[in-house]
């Protein structure tokens, strides 16, 4: 079920002569620094390949090109005129400069003119810190702007949806947001208008920016015309910590940089990875950790006595526990797509420890995707299914069937992971029923959720962001969770839970960390051998294997 | 001097098919669809040096010869109708007097090129014009000159004529393309070019009509004859825009190389009501100005306009008298320029407004010191830099009016009024 | 009731697109016959042409936007373009813009009351040897005097 690789690849744009690529070599020097390439490739991109970053704002990698802004202006020898670099071929002994007098000079000028009616936004602007425009005036400009005449004005703040806010005075007219809604999400809602200096962004009038990719754009604009609504005006971006992460949305496994601001998570951003998410982020994506991260925390343990449940320590607890879950066999564990495989490992033996033929389940749940959704979301909301059943939970033909024991009263005792049931359909009352009847229920979650409330023992545990392990995303790819926030004091990680669990159990491991659970793992699951945790890097690797298994 | 261009414009009903025959139209088309291939034509057409009438002088059989012969993709050919350069009026005479020259034309350069759809893209404002054409192109039809297997020579071709609405850039060939695919006027990055990537994606030839015009001569009096006419690098006949401050303004057919200043004294009468010549645009409105004292030597052809610091251009002659402010007219064509910028790429966007705005200040009175200079330095930065000519087109009568001129600007702003005219132009 | 063709300008349509190779490119001459029907090219006309073209009504509003002969607001009868770039200006295009504007009693880019003129200045029309000029909807009055401009308001009162 190739859902949405095959699309994202097509969005690649290409300028119309590549395809006459042949993977001719094509040797040629900038800056007097020979670079070999192949033929088809652009200055800019040649440039890019050693190192050589030339200024630009219109080019895109993913995006046709505009060649309006001039940024990328070049010299080559032989030619009188300067060259874009994003649009020019590169030609067997091409010499390209690209810190000429004349380049430098051109940048200074094209710098000059973008700013002509550019607002003194800077102290109101959410770019600040992270702004094309300020960034290349303090690498390749430096002068004053000679324009004393007054400039044009245009619509501030215009909401163009519910993620994305327009100023039309600080946009450059780049068209990167034009052309993404052309050739990526083919939705086509934004265009240029009028002419000349008056040329300015706009939606037809009544539509509003709502595709699920919408918030891309926000990235993809230079400068701070497109802002996020979500964001805006939270915290300055130079005070923002980056950690590389995956989202926690669905099982695609975007990569995204959590980016947090006194240890909450202020925004998500996409990392690149070509193999996954390429350059983008769907908006239910980008905007999840809210849910997922908020709220009032669960910081001790809970046990149920007279009138209700009270806090008490984490030996009683766990002692509690694995009495009681001992004592209400047949079991059922149900573990969130959240946990990482380093967490569903333990899970898995830990269950198995306590009852061997208990029925294990990772919860996952499927809806209908429109066209753009494909482009990058799968229809689950469970980003590590895979993972958690190729590490053993997974005994009962999915969720559904699980669940249908469940009501009928089939398991006595449970072990919820980090979902809340109450939560996973309409059938609010039916499943209250069900979790009541069950004579030993257990809960490890972040908040006290409908589902906790029901327990027997409640256990306080970490989110996504709080997390260091790894996520498989549907297609079989291994990628690293970093840990972004500190979790609040007296709640444990997942792995500490179940480590302390397993050893209670008379089953004492030799691992505990992520680290030392996920070389443990390699070497008892059949598609991890030979997995090296470092060597998962920014990127993740591939599972040999391709497909997800379908059940 | 033979006429090429203005042959049958004075003759009643000259638009008329049946009058256009009587005169040997489409002897030249039925020649060339009928025994001709098409590299012969192209040859021809080179060897009579014709070059591209619209303003760029590009030699016409070269440009033809650069369309990929084998390309599996189907090749258009377009009439460049679009007339707007400021001065220039000759396309328009052409248009409504000898639309059938245009046509045989196109089709000439629509088989040269084996194009099998040719279109004719008429500025919207000439409605009058884009009538006519329509109705020629019908009679043409209906003639079997144009539509399939014409005269039993096994050849195809559709001709359409589309109207603009309103966008001087859509005079740029790229810029034209994107109109007729039915977009925004924004010229196109090259590379590619229009011979390989152009209308669709597909080879694409665009001419304009004086060139297009010229083609039924040139193929029925041979190549040779055209080339014995005009001087060694400027080919032929060329038609003349004369406007402004003259006696006889109006649309003159001359041979490349006739002396500039014979031309506007005798030909055109000269500078009426007793003034005196104060400057000459020879190319239309995206040409630099020259003074009298630069005007001597000048002949009309691209070599020698060149070398007096101008260009050729379109051939329209704008002819300014002591009378005029030329604050003012700077200011004027910047307007223009300003009005008619398509806004895609940063330094003609924001350039081309702003040195609006510096001369409007001037103008009124509100100069400032630097302000020279500042136009100068942002003239220069526009030209060479933009994604189409259209940057070097404002930017050079710009900075061409205040290197000429640059006392009378400079009064202009230390005594803060216009010293000519008071600041009105009559 | 929804903006539409009539059946003979919808015939007039279908035959437009079907003369190009590609709908696209018919965009053009759809929006003028679109704004001949409607009088202007509002909102709802160009929702009405996005939809027969099977575009986005962004894209055919940048379409619009772009041209000057497109008008997204309604104009007057009679919509008369005094051309003021230099060749005309030179032989007193300013004037006549003036006399026009106190004759009719309206400043440039204004109506008249009744709706039956207005007053636009527009760029070159390459009548430059005929100046000064204007267009009056689809046609040109050339060699303007004040006699001449007095005339021709008066036969198109």
């Amino acid at each position: 079920m190739d859902c949405w690789a095959g699309p994202l690849l097509q969005y690649s744009n290409t300028p119309i002569f590549r395809h006459l690529i042949l993977m001719d070599p094509i040797k040629l020097t900038i800056d007097g620094k020979e670079v070999a390439t192949t033929k088809g490739k652009t200055v800019i991109e040649a440039a890019a390949e050693i190192g050589i970053d030339i200024p630009h704002y219109c080019y895109h990698p993913k995006l046709s090109i505009a060649g309006n802004c001039r940024m990328c202006l070049v010299e080559i020898e032989r030619m009188p005129k300067l060259q874009i670099a994003c649009n020019m071929p590169v030609v067997e002994g091409m010499s390209v400069l690209t810190q000429s007098p004349k380049v430098l000079a051109i940048r200074k000028a094209v710098m000059e003119f973008l700013l002509v009616n550019h607002p003194l936004d800077c102290p109101i602007c959410d770019q600040a810190g992270e702004c094309w425009l300020q960034d290349y005036y303090m690498q390749h400009d430096l002068q004053g702007s000679r324009f004393q005449e007054r400039k044009e004005h245009d619509r501030k703040r215009e909401v163009f949806g519910p993620n994305v806010v327009f100023d039309g005075e600080r946009c450059i007219k780049c068209t990167r947001c034009v052309r993404f809604f052309q050739e990526v999400t083919r939705t086509d809602e934004l265009s240029v208008v009028n002419r000349g200096d008056h040329s300015t962004i706009a939606l037809f009038p009544g539509t509003v920016l709502d595709n699920p990719l919408s918030g891309n754009v926000v990235d993809i604009c230079p400068v701070g015309a497109l802002t996020d609504r979500d964001f805006r005006f939270k915290v300055r971006v130079w005070y923002l910590q980056k950690t590389s992460s995956i989202c926690p949305g669905c099982s695609t496994g975007c990569n995204v940089s959590g980016e947090t601001y006194q240890n909450r998570i202020a925004r998500f951003k996409p990392r690149i990875n070509e193999a996954v998410n390429s350059h983008w982020l769907c908006d239910e994506g980008r905007y999840c950790f809210h849910d997922l991260t908020g709220g009032e925390r669960l910081t001790t343990p809970m046990i149920r006595q007279e009138g209700g449940l009270a806090p008490t320590t984490w030996e009683r607890a766990l002692e509690a526990m694995l009495s009681g879950l001992r004592g209400s066999i047949p079991l059922a564990g149900i573990l969130s797509g959240r946990n990482t495989n380093e967490e569903a490992f333990l899970f898995a033996k830990l269950m198995k420890k306590l009852s061997q033929d208990c029925a294990l389940e990772v919860l996952y749940q499927e809806r209908e995707l429109s066209e753009v959704q494909k482009i990058l979301m799968s229809p689950d909301r469970s980003p590590n299914f895979r993972g958690a059943r190729e590490m053993g939970v997974s005994s009962n033909g999915g969720l559904e069937p699980l669940m249908r024991k469940l009501f009928d009263g089939h398991f006595s005792g449970a072990y919820v992971v980090g979902e809340d049931l109450m939560g996973i359909n309409n059938d609010q009352d039916r499943i209250r029923q069900m979790l009541q009847k069950l004579s030993f229920l257990v809960v490890q979650d972040i908040r006290m959720t409908e589902t906790a409330q029901l327990a027997h023992v409640v256990l306080p545990s970490t989110h996504f962001g709080e997390k260091e392990g790894t996520y498989t995303n549907r297609n079989g790819r291994v990628q690293k969770l970093n840990i972004a926030t500190i979790a609040p004091e007296g709640a444990l990680q997942d792995c500490e839970i179940f480590v302390r669990l397993l050893d209670a159990a008379g089953d004492k491991v030799s691992y505990s960390t992520p680290v030392e659970v996920f070389d443990a793992l390699a070497k008892e699951v059949p598609a991890y051998h030979g997995l090296n945790y470092a060597a998962i890097g920014e990127q993740g690797v591939q599972l040999g294997g391709g497909e997800a298994k379908q059940q | 001097m033979e006429k090429v261009l203005l042959r049958n414009i004075d003759v009643p009903d000259s638009h008329a098919l049946a009058v256009y025959r009587s005169r040997g139209g489409y002897r030249a088309w039925e020649k060339v669809v009928q025994s001709m291939k098409p590299e012969q034509l192209i040859e021809e057409v080179k060897a009579s040096g014709l070059r591209g009438r619209g303003g760029a002088g590009f030699p016409t059989g070269m440009k033809w010869s650069f369309v990929p012969k084998d390309s599996p993709k189907p090749k258009y050919m377009v009439c460049n109708a679009d007339e707007s350069e400021p001065g220039t009026f000759k396309d328009r005479l052409l248009i409504e007097k000898d639309p059938h020259a245009i046509i045989e034309g196109t089709l000439m350069a629509a088989y040269a090129i084996q194009s099998h759809t040719a279109f004719i893209y008429i500025r919207g404002e000439l409605a009058f014009g884009a009538n006519i054409l329509e109705r020629a192109v019908d009679e043409a039809t209906q003639a079997g000159y144009i539509g399939k297997n014409i005269l039993g020579s096994g050849y195809d071709v559709d001709l359409i004529v589309h109207r603009g609405a309103g966008a001087y850039i859509c005079g740029e060939e790229t810029a034209l393309l994107s109109s007729l695919e039915g977009g925004r006027g924004w010229p196109k990055v090259k590379p590619p070019f229009p011979a390989t990537h152009g209308l669709f994606g597909c080879p694409t030839v665009v001419n304009n009509v004086e060139t297009l015009a010229a083609l039924p001569w040139i193929i029925e009096h041979g190549a040779a004859a055209y080339a014995a006419m005009g001087t060694d690098k400027s080919k032929g006949t060329k038609l003349f825009s004369v406007s402004g401050h003259i006696s006889k303004p109006g649309v003159y057919e001359l041979e490349m190389g006739y002396p500039l200043m014979k031309f506007l004294e005798e030909d055109c009468g000269g500078v009426p009501n007793g003034r005196r010549l104060k400057g000459v645009i020879p190319g239309g409105g995206s040409m630099p100005v020259l003074r009298p004292d630069e005007l001597e030597k000048v002949n009309l052809d691209y070599e020698s306009v060149q070398a007096a610091g101008s260009l050729l251009g379109s051939g329209g002659v704008i002819v300014m008298d002591d009378g005029t402010c030329m604050v003012r007219a700077a200011w004027n064509l910047a307007r223009f320029f300003a009005h008619e910028s398509c806004g895609q790429c940063s330094p003609c966007r924001e350039g081309c407004h702003w040195m609006e705005k510096i001369f409007h200040r001037i103008e009124q009175g509100e100069g400032r010191k630097g302000d020279l200079e500042l136009i100068l330095n942002v003239s220069g930065n526009i030209m060479g830099n933009t994604i189409c000519p259209f940057g070097d087109a404002a930017a050079m009568p710009a900075a061409a009016f205040v290197r000429k001129y640059r006392e009378e600007f400079e009064e202009h702003i230390t005594q803060k009024r216009c010293t000519i005219r008071n600041g009105v132009m009559e | 009731m929804a903006l539409e063709f009539s059946p003979e300008t919808y015939k007039k349509f279908e035959e437009t697109v079907n003369r190009y190779p590609k709908k696209e490119a018919a965009l053009l001459p759809v929006l003028c016959l679109a704004q001949k029907e409607f009088g202007h090219l509002g909102q709802e006309a160009i929702e009405y042409v996005a939809r027969l073209m099977e575009q986005s009504p962004a894209r055919v509003c940048g379409v619009v936007s772009f041209y000057t002969m497109l008008n997204t607001k309604p104009i007057g009868w009679h919509h008369i373009q005094v051309c003021r770039t230099l060749p005309c200006a030179l032989r007193g295009a300013e004037r006549i813009t003036s006399f026009i504007s106190k004759t009719l009693g309206i400043e440039v880019g204004q109506t008249t009351a009744d709706g039956r003129f207005t007053l636009s200045e527009v760029e070159c029309l390459a009548s430059c040897g005929t100046a000064p000029m204007m267009q009056i909807n689809d046609d040109y009055y050339e060699n303007l005097t004040d006699e001449k401009v007095t005339e021709v308001l008066a036969s198109l009162k």
